[in-house]
């Protein structure tokens, strides 16, 4: 083999541990469980086909309806907060403050701390009467009122707020990891043209970080489908069924109640909005690639 | 005490035979995690030791965690010598699959026909043959009370009757304290359904419902009337219980700020760790009607089919030390549950636990809780519902036709 | 190859070596100002918002079960005592052993090791292939592994239960670490692709002009210019790792589990009774690894692209 067919073999020689991952991994147990979720299977994966039956059964099912209008609720609710404090926490930590490293420390600190015991702690906090509610009445406002973990609508907003806790801090590093390569002679060519700051940062800085504010939209996106142990640590879907989402239906129904063939249909279901969404990008990007 | 010595003996001599240095090793799953837990897992731990065997400890807290990894050892070609499961359907599927190795020989030299209550066997004992050794019992629906609490109230006794339940409880309120402490999770909302339904339903209807999931009986005007009263309990919780834990409606009373509890007997270990003993700071009382049916769960281990012959040798070691009645004593002791066995000695239980045993005694009044009867599916489907109607205003009819579609298949 | 041929061809570049933050100029005059109050006040604000819950749970682990039963969540102890943390550590009871927390440290350290150095060189790697080198149906594999990174990871365990089962490494350390890569991939591949497309390719092709190969340009051109994107990825992998609950928990085997598994026992008893005490300083103690990255990643995130690129 010459020279310059290894060269070119390289960089596929070099994917190929990706190539392995994605091929037997993903799409090796995506087709297993798919063909799961068409069989009988209970505790144990089984041959017993049974069509699409599967399917009918989760959508009749009030609980999995209820996850799937959650997690949209959440989704929303989540990206935009996290996104939002996130980005504000980096371009203040940005403009060259004192104690920097204290402060980067403590607003990503969250992000150490797995839900386990957290959630138990912002429980408490969540709790009408006992927690930040009661606190901040007892400091002298008698109508604040904070007892969204106790209401049917208001539970899956008390998950946003303890996870946008922990996720914002994160969004902060990662924007502050692209806000670090913008050229810092914008800066002063923006002052020298009189341009005042918070319009430097929405229409110059905010597009120059395009690639880094989509991979943290790509980011907490898969962190928004993959919500579990928080409300699993925070309400355990209650109260009743208010707060809960699909990967914890999917789970319960894996495990607990011994339902493997619910619980891929579930998967399937959930990943069906996932690959709408990435296919025509991939197909965009693919097209602009190659234009 | 000599006849155990002598049994003790036996077994190390048997075991030191077989071997030449360490006992067969057993991996035990369990989720005895922590305080009264652990140490009662430690009571078995020390006596398969003294046996001659060398115990490997897999804790692993939360039920379904460590079902989900004894399952996930047996798929994989791993499985442990014995793991817990509850007296339930969990462990069905694992039968079918014939992935358990039966204990037959030590039910019939334990007389287990005769001496475990019925719904156990009715769990263990599948088409003649025995695949679990069972290691004690636990009751869902135990009624606790704060002595201070019903004084401050000016409550004389326990209730005895649904009625005197609401006016006790109406009374508490009036005193300005929680009537009834209650954690809002959806396993907690179901003793409480429960409570009503044993209670108010009666034996019977408990039986129609859960075990035969006779749709005529789920949709007969008394079951509607249970779902009533079981949403009526509603207005006596306090506004800050959706998702509180167990133990924290426990601390409520313990530190007469509530007026009740409805849970099972682990509560007292809360009880007991706060300082406080039967019948002088709380009062303890198995559901609210005198005969009112006993609502049994339990823990069981169940040995995986294997190949290995060291394994299979540490099966048979542990099924034999678990089965013998003084470890099932010292465990149940320090667990807070009681022996499952019928004929058990009652010496160093407290007096909650007596009235208990006393209680299992009598063929008529143990019953399965809803597990004991249910699928994990359909119970699962049936605490939805349960959970729905606690939380939302469902309409009680409503409730009533989803719990006749859940329980349905 | 020599870094500083590549910056002579390359258009003007940032200057790192000026190294000034916005409104630095003018700091001493600008010390004070309103916008500067209020800059410090909001953060302030912040920080406390975001601390509110570690106080409680540091306040929490020094009472006794006795305060803690009586509520008052903000309260600061009557009796401060370290009990609960010794008993984390060593005493707590996790099964029928009672030894703490302290049991699991190493075999998550163990565990998080390689499960953080593997994903991140790969991802690198695979992120540097696919944003300059564009080899044909690279963009399938990566949508692909980006369509998995949304899916549950409980959906994805039996069969990965089967396929190590069959490799007869089920069990095992090198399971977990497989299994670690195979969840950590699509997401480390995200952040060094998204990253390296962000670096100007014409530093890249003056690379490839001077002769440079494969592996060459990635060892000495883009991975010493890539520190901000791997402290945030050394971030991520650590603590999904390190936090990690059920993987280990089904994969490492019992020679291995990690610390997650322990703290979890300590906390989420079924029937027995729970010390919140123990709990919270149990937790704190698990925490403390990823912590003391967060704080020590700090150097890497230093401004500009790279740090020799421009001075020649």
């Amino acid at each position: 083999m010459t020279t310059r067919t290894l060269a070119r073999a390289t960089p596929y020689a070099a994917l190929l541990p990706m190539a392995l991952v994605a091929v037997v991994g993903y799409v090796g147990a995506g087709l297993w469980t798919f063909y799961l979720s068409l069989t009988a299977s209970r505790t144990f994966p089984s041959g017993a086909f049974i069509g699409l039956a599967q399917y009918g059964r989760l959508f009749d099912n009030e609980r999995w309806m209820l996850s799937l209008h959650n997690l949209a609720a959440y989704g929303v609710a989540f990206v935009l907060a996290s996104l939002v404090i996130g980005c504000l926490l980096a371009a203040a930590i940005d403009r060259n403050v004192t104690g920097e490293g204290v402060l980067r420390t403590v607003f990503l600190y969250p992000y150490a701390l797995s839900f386990v015991a957290t959630g138990l702690v912002w429980q408490w906090l969540l709790s009408p009467g006992d927690g930040i509610d009661g606190a901040i009445r007892a400091l002298g406002v008698p109508w604040f009122r904070l007892d969204w973990i106790a209401g049917q609508d208001g539970a899956i907003y008390a998950v946003v707020v303890a996870t946008v806790w922990q996720a914002s801090g994160f969004v902060m590093a990662l924007v502050l990891a692209g806000l670090r390569g913008v050229d810092p002679d914008i800066w002063k060519a923006a002052r020298l043209d009189g341009i005042p700051v918070w319009r430097v940062y929405l229409q110059i800085v905010l597009p120059m970080l395009w690639p880094t504010l989509a991979t943290v939209l790509l980011l907490l996106a898969t962190a928004v489908a993959k919500l579990y142990d928080a409300v699993v640590a925070l309400t355990q879907g209650g109260p009743g069924l208010a707060s809960e989402v699909p990967a914890k239906f999917i789970m319960d129904h894996l495990f607990l109640r011994s339902n493997v063939g619910l619980a891929s249909a579930g998967a399937i279901v959930l990943l069906v909005p996932v690959l709408a969404l990435l296919a025509p990008y991939a197909y965009a990007r693919s097209r602009r690639e190659a234009a | 005490m000599g006849a155990t010595r002598r049994w003790l003996v036996g077994a190390w001599l048997c075991a030191s035979a077989g071997t030449a240095q360490a006992g067969p090793t057993a991996e035990v799953i369990h989720w005895w995690t922590s305080g009264g837990e652990s140490a009662a897992a430690r009571t078995v731990a020390q006596a398969y030791r003294a046996a001659g065997g060398t115990w490997v400890d897999t804790a692993i807290a939360g039920g379904e965690q460590a079902r989900a990894v004894t399952i996930n050892r047996i798929i994989g070609g791993n499985p442990p010598a014995a793991a817990q499961f509850n007296t339930s359907k969990q462990f069905l599927d694992i039968i079918e699959e014939d992935l358990l190795t039966p204990v037959d020989a030590l039910a019939r030299t334990g007389e287990w026909d005769r001496t475990l209550p019925a719904p156990i066997v009715d769990v263990i004992k599948k088409r003649g043959h025995w695949y679990a050794v069972p290691m004690n019992i636990h009751m869902q629906t135990w009624l606790w009370y704060s002595k201070a609490a019903f004084a401050k109230a000016g409550i004389a006794r326990a209730p005895a009757t649904m009625d005197e339940l609401f006016a006790a409880l109406d009374r508490l309120k009036a005193a300005g304290l929680i009537p009834l402490a209650h954690g809002g999770q959806a396993w907690q909302d179901m003793i409480l359904f429960s409570l009503v339904l044993s209670n108010q339903g009666g034996r019977d209807l408990y039986l129609r419902v859960l075990r035969d999931r006779d749709q005529a009986a789920i949709r007969s005007d008394a079951f509607r009337r249970v779902l009533v009263t079981f949403k009526r309990l509603q207005a006596y919780v306090d506004p800050a219980s959706p998702g509180r834990n167990w133990n924290d409606a426990t601390a409520l009373v313990i530190t007469g700020r509530a007026g009740l509890q409805i849970m099972g007997d682990w509560a007292k270990g809360e009880f007991i760790a706060a300082g406080q003993a039967p019948e002088r700071e709380f009062g303890c009382q198995p559901g609210v009607v005198p005969d009112s049916p006993y609502l049994i769960q339990g823990d069981v281990f169940v040995f995986p089919k294997t190949d290995d012959a060291g394994q299979q040798a540490a099966q048979r070691l542990l099924a034999q030390v678990v089965d013998r009645r003084d470890v099932q004593l010292a465990f149940n002791r320090v667990k807070g549950s009681i022996p499952v066995r019928v004929d058990a000695a009652a010496d160093g239980f407290d007096a909650c636990a007596r009235r208990g045993m006393a209680i299992l005694r009598d063929p008529r009044r143990p019953v399965g809780v809803a597990e004991v009867y249910l699928t994990p599916d359909q119970n699962g489907a049936l605490q939805d519902v349960v959970t729905a109607l606690w939380n939302t205003d469902m309409p009680v009819e409503r409730a009533q036709n989803s719990i006749a579609a859940a329980l349905r298949y | 190859m020599n870094p500083h041929t590549i910056v002579s061809t390359l258009p003007a570049p940032a200057a790192p070596a000026a190294h000034q933050a916005p409104g630095a100029a003018g700091r001493a005059r600008r010390r004070f100002t309103p916008a500067r109050i209020g800059l410090y006040a909001f953060l302030l604000g912040a920080a406390l918002f975001f601390l509110l819950p570690l106080y409680v749970m540091v306040v929490t682990s020094f009472k006794g079960m006795d305060e803690i039963r009586q509520g008052g969540i903000f309260a600061l102890p009557h009796a401060p005592t370290l009990d609960a943390w010794r008993l984390a550590w060593s005493g707590a009871c996790t099964g029928a052993a009672c030894a703490g927390v302290r049991t699991g440290f190493w075999h998550s350290v163990a565990i998080v090791v390689p499960s953080t150095i593997l994903p991140i060189l790969l991802g690198a790697v695979n992120g540097y292939a696919l944003s300059f080198w564009r080899p044909r149906g690279a963009h399938v594999l990566f949508g692909i592994l980006m369509a998995g990174a949304f899916v549950p990871v409980q959906v994805m365990i039996y069969p990965l239960v089967r396929v190590l089962a069959l490799a007869g490494v089920f069990g095992s350390l090198p399971a977990i670490v497989f299994v670690h890569l195979v969840f950590g991939l699509p997401v480390m591949t995200l952040l060094f692709r998204n990253y390296y497309c962000n670096v100007p390719h014409e530093l890249f092709q003056a690379a490839r002009i001077d002769g440079g190969g494969f592996w060459r340009i990635f060892l000495q051109v883009m991975l010493p210019m890539s520190l901000p994107v791997l402290a945030v990825a050394a971030i991520m992998q650590v603590t999904g790792v390190w936090n990690d609950y059920l993987l280990g928990l089904v994969f490492a085997g019992r020679d291995h589990m990690p610390m997650t598994v322990q703290l979890n026992n300590v906390i989420n008893t079924t029937t027995g009774t729970r010390q919140y005490n123990v709990n919270m300083a149990a937790t704190l103690l698990t925490a403390l690894v990823p912590l003391a990255l967060y704080f020590c990643s700090g150097r890497w995130f230093v401004r500009g692209i790279a740090a020799g690129a421009v001075k020649g």
